[in-house]
């Protein structure tokens, strides 16, 4: 069967446009890794597995109107495993709900990432509670 | 062209199942004896005739026009496999996600600690699971997955398990393994396989079609080429990667022969090979042995994530050529007679009896298992089993054995592993790092009960009652911890330096000298040794 052929069949059932929507969807969803992330330390969906990013390691630390924050006291160690993996969309609720907790005060992040294929490097800096993405 | 589509004529003369998939009978027509003989009602007298009439218009339709209704594509709908397999596979599979879900229980307190949480999709920022919610999602999803794997109302626990599997997934960043994604698309999937014995004359060899686990194998397929293209980059081919990820054995087994950076490649190929061939029938022989391969070598890795590997040699149970199940199944043959034998004892009024017995037994058995909620879950769980039961009427004997089979694993699992211990070893460590000692007494307390030989838990609670001046009870859970670790010299440190707070230098002394011979690396009884003039 030819290839119009095929999915002008799949797309007659419900069954096939389910099979269509799901392989698509899957074949598609890693791409957006490589085109639309803005976090590079993000890999969900995208199916890489021991990727060297996966390797990368960066230090975090947090500070309120410069006073550094005692991460552990205040986060799950989970979430600070996580955040040391760069993982910006968590760095930013963290920083959000510190932000939330010290109403009117500074909140920054410091974020040195190291990587196995590429230079190290360092994000944060700004006032997380005005400008909360990094 | 004619062979490989299968027409929608043909379709209709197969033993079709809800989800539109066929079974291939050995016999096309049913038993005379079992036709309905009971004269059709008004509605389906109606349905019969527009399907008459459909089928009228079909055939007045010139097949080379373009309006003739599409044939649907054998590469999905004609998919086959031996019912030996489907049954192996469904065992095996659903049997691993079990387990798995019973080690991950030991997570559950990290949920919802310090009330913070990261959905994966927004959408669930508003379902947050908490220590106790994703403790109980796990216990029901164990328990789910023992039926499936059973084949007991797969048409009922499959969507159950992938409700609560996806919510315990994407609701939280906590779990971002890949591989939970992967399980969870699988078990979406499953939700449409027909896991059950096609008819009752069924027999090893009777296939099965199932568009669902073709779909299953093309995703194994989208996964290894990704996965393949991710590790094209310097970085891995050189063998940086591989390198400084694996340790151990496997990692000086492989620089011993091939080297890291030939084994980098090699890996990219076997993904690159797998993608083309794990979703195709005839080349399975040649994916079945790489993919084994690969994942048992990861296996081997010992990289912590968890059971993973294991379900993905489960997964090949699927692409491991029918024709090695059935000839592995053949000697079995006598025993499916028995198995039948005793199958029909539980058939119509016995069959409730033998369900209702379960339930009472499966409530047993939840009352020694350690997890905690194992006693309220086992209660929820016997309202499932009943609704379980009204659906799949013809199947309570299964019902009952796969429920107590459930309960068996709950046990079997909380005794060979130390999941129901690491429950209670995390949330009191991270309720103390959080600030709520209260909450850590607690948790380090019952994991003294549950795992009253753990040293661990005896020396935190030890600390803990000693900071709140239950000196008595905490001077006894130390010396507790101290005989049952007496190479680890922490226990004895925490008690000199309670000692020598509490004007007892000379006991203080004897207990810090203690610690510095059981571990002369001890800088902190090293320090309060000095400190005391013990040195």
């Amino acid at each position: 069967m030819d290839p119009v052929r095929h999915v002008r069949a799949l797309v007659a059932t419900w069954r096939g446009r389910f099979i269509l929507a799901f392989v698509v969807v899957q074949l598609l969803a890693p791409l957006t890794y490589y085109i639309a992330r803005r976090d590079p330390h993000d890999e969900r969906y995208a199916w890489r597995m021991f990727s060297p990013m996966r390797m990368a390691q960066c230090k975090v630390d947090f500070s309120v109107d410069g006073q550094q924050v005692p991460l552990y006291s205040k986060f799950h160690e989970a979430w600070i495993e996580i955040a040391q993996r760069g993982r910006f969309v968590v760095i930013e609720e963290m920083a959000s709900k510190l932000c939330a907790d010290n109403k009117g005060k500074r909140v920054e992040v410091s974020l040195d990432c190291t990587y196995v294929d590429r230079k190290p490097v360092h994000y944060g800096g700004q006032n997380m509670c005005e400008h909360p993405n990094l | 062209m004619a062979k490989r589509t299968r027409k929608r004529a043909a379709k209709r003369g197969g033993n079709k199942t809800a989800d539109g998939n066929v079974a291939a009978p050995a016999s096309q027509t049913p038993e005379p004896s079992k036709l309905k003989v009971d004269a059709p009602g008004r509605g389906k007298q109606r349905r019969e005739a527009l399907r008459a009439e459909r089928n009228a218009s079909a055939a007045a339709v010139d097949p080379a026009s373009p309006q003739t209704p599409p044939e649907e594509p054998a590469f999905w709908f004609g998919f086959e496999v031996t019912w030996a397999k489907l049954l192996l596979g469904r065992f095996i599979f659903f049997g691993l996600l079990a387990v798995d879900a019973l080690l991950n229980f030991a997570h559950a307190p990290r949920y919802g600690a310090g009330d913070f949480n990261v959905a994966q999709l927004p959408l669930f920022d508003l379902l947050m699971p908490t220590r106790t919610s994703y403790a109980v999602g796990q216990l029901l999803c164990a328990w789910l997955f023992v039926l499936a794997a059973c084949g007991a109302a797969t048409r009922l626990v499959l969507p159950l398990a992938t409700v609560i599997y996806g919510w315990l997934y994407f609701s939280s960043h906590l779990d971002s393994y890949q591989h939970h994604y992967l399980v969870w698309l699988i078990v979406l999937l499953s939700c449409f396989v027909p896991w059950n014995k096609p008819s009752a004359e069924a027999v090893p060899a009777t296939r099965v079609r199932s568009w669902a686990l073709r779909l299953i194998l093309v995703q194994l397929a989208i996964l290894y080429l990704w996965a393949a293209i991710s590790k094209m980059s310097p970085a891995w081919v050189d063998g940086r990667t591989l390198g400084t990820q694996i340790h151990g054995s496997m990692k000086a087994l492989i620089e011993s022969t091939v080297g890291i950076k030939a084994a980098s490649v090699i890996v990219i190929l076997v993904e690159l090979t797998l993608a083309a061939t794990v979703w195709n029938k005839r080349t399975w022989s040649i994916a079945a042995p790489l993919g084994l391969a690969l994942h048992i070598g990861i296996v081997a890795t010992n990289l912590e994530i968890g059971l993973f590997a294991w379900l993905m040699v489960g997964l090949y149970i699927f692409i491991v050529p029918d024709r090695i199940w059935l000839s592995m199944v053949e000697p079995l043959e006598p025993v499916r007679g028995y198995v039948g034998v005793v199958r029909d004892w539980f058939g119509g009024a016995i069959g409730w009896i033998v369900l209702f017995a379960s339930m009472g037994l499966g409530l047993v058995v939840a009352l020694f298992a350690r997890f905690d909620y194992a006693p309220t879950v086992a209660l929820v769980l016997i309202a499932v089993l009943i609704g379980a039961a009204i659906v799949d009427r013809k199947h309570v004997g299964r019902l009952a054995g796969a429920n107590l089979l459930a309960f068996v694993v709950w046990i079997i699992v909380d005794r060979s592993s130390s999941s129901a211990a690491d429950y209670y070893r995390f949330w009191g460590g991270s309720s103390r790092r959080l600030g709520d000692v209260k909450t850590s007494e607690y948790a380090y307390r019952k994991m003294t009960e549950v795992a009253p030989d753990d040293g661990q838990g005896h020396f935190q609670l030890g600390k803990l009652l000693l900071a709140r001046d239950a000196s008595e009870q905490g001077l006894a859970e130390l010396r507790r911890a101290q005989q049952l670790e007496p190479l680890k010299s922490r226990a004895y440190t925490a008690e000199a330096k309670w000692l020598s707070t509490h004007g007892k230098k000379d006991e203080a002394v004897m207990k810090a000298r203690e610690a510095t011979i059981i571990d002369p690396n001890d800088s902190e009884a090293r320090s309060l040794l000095d400190s005391l003039g013990g040195s």
